[in-house]
């Protein structure tokens, strides 16, 4: 089992979640965040902006299903053609166990 | 050494803060975080609460139709809502029993969105205040 830590523009997070839905990856948790990347945030004149709002996706999945949710989240964080500065990033983590509360459950 | 994630409803930051202590484990922290889980596919699950619901929500003035499909978005996990998110270091052999903790607190009769449990393996924990390092940072 993996966890998958995604993060991307918040203006992209509903799209990126809807196409994860209906792909079939429903569960997710979602954080706001604020960050900075190697571009060392925004320079505007003197102004230096490095705490970038960001929404943190945050999902549990099979080891099979991996690289179908990372092909999705890149498709639709994307912004133009080619991609740009601040699209974000996808962590992959692994998770030994799981455990739904409400059934007591084990597993995904 | 290992995380423990898990995700409860707001309304039981308090009691799983209690059910930790008990447990004892004092250290943790928290965040506030949106989520949902698996969509509900048994309707029967959710069925009670839906009725109690529209039977506040259904008058003369609403639309029936659309008053049935709010009240079960709401019900089946399909939007995102508030939760707490707690996340615990904890020695290895500690880990079933604070899950036992967690979930005995969060446990309610409603059957869905109750939260869940994930268990993480973490490489090295650093205490900043003396700089120990391993084991001997987590408590």
């Amino acid at each position: 089992m993996l966890m998958i830590r995604a993060i991307v523009r918040p203006e992209k997070k509903d799209e990126v979640l809807a196409e994860l839905s209906s792909a079939g990856f429903h569960a997710a948790t979602l954080v706001d965040v604020v960050g900075r990347g190697k571009q060392k945030g925004i320079r505007i004149g003197r102004m230096v902006y490095d705490e970038i709002p960001k929404s943190l996706i945050l999902m549990a999945v099979e080891d099979r299903d991996k690289d179908s949710v990372i092909e999705i989240i890149l498709k639709t964080a994307k912004t133009g053609e080619e991609g740009s500065f601040g699209d974000g990033k996808i962590f992959v983590m692994p998770v030994e166990d799981a455990y739904t509360i409400s059934t007591g459950r084990k597993g995904l | 050494m290992k995380e423990i994630m898990a995700i409860v409803r707001m309304k039981k930051t308090g009691a799983t803060k209690k059910a930790l202590i008990s447990a004892g484990v004092a250290g943790f922290t928290a965040l506030k975080v949106m989520g949902r889980g698996r969509l509900v596919t048994e309707h029967e699950t959710i069925e009670e609460c839906k009725e109690r619901l529209l039977a506040m929500g259904i008058d003369d003035v609403t639309d029936a139709e659309e008053v049935e499909s709010e009240v079960v978005s709401f019900l089946d996990d399909s939007r995102f809502f508030p939760r707490r998110m707690f996340m615990i270091l904890a020695y290895d052999e500690d880990v079933p029993r604070i899950i036992d903790a967690i979930a005995e607190a969060n446990r309610t009769e409603r059957g869905v969105g109750d939260g869940a449990i994930f268990v993480m393996p973490v490489a090295d924990a650093i205490r900043i205040r003396t700089g120990e390092a391993g084991d001997a940072a987590i408590w």
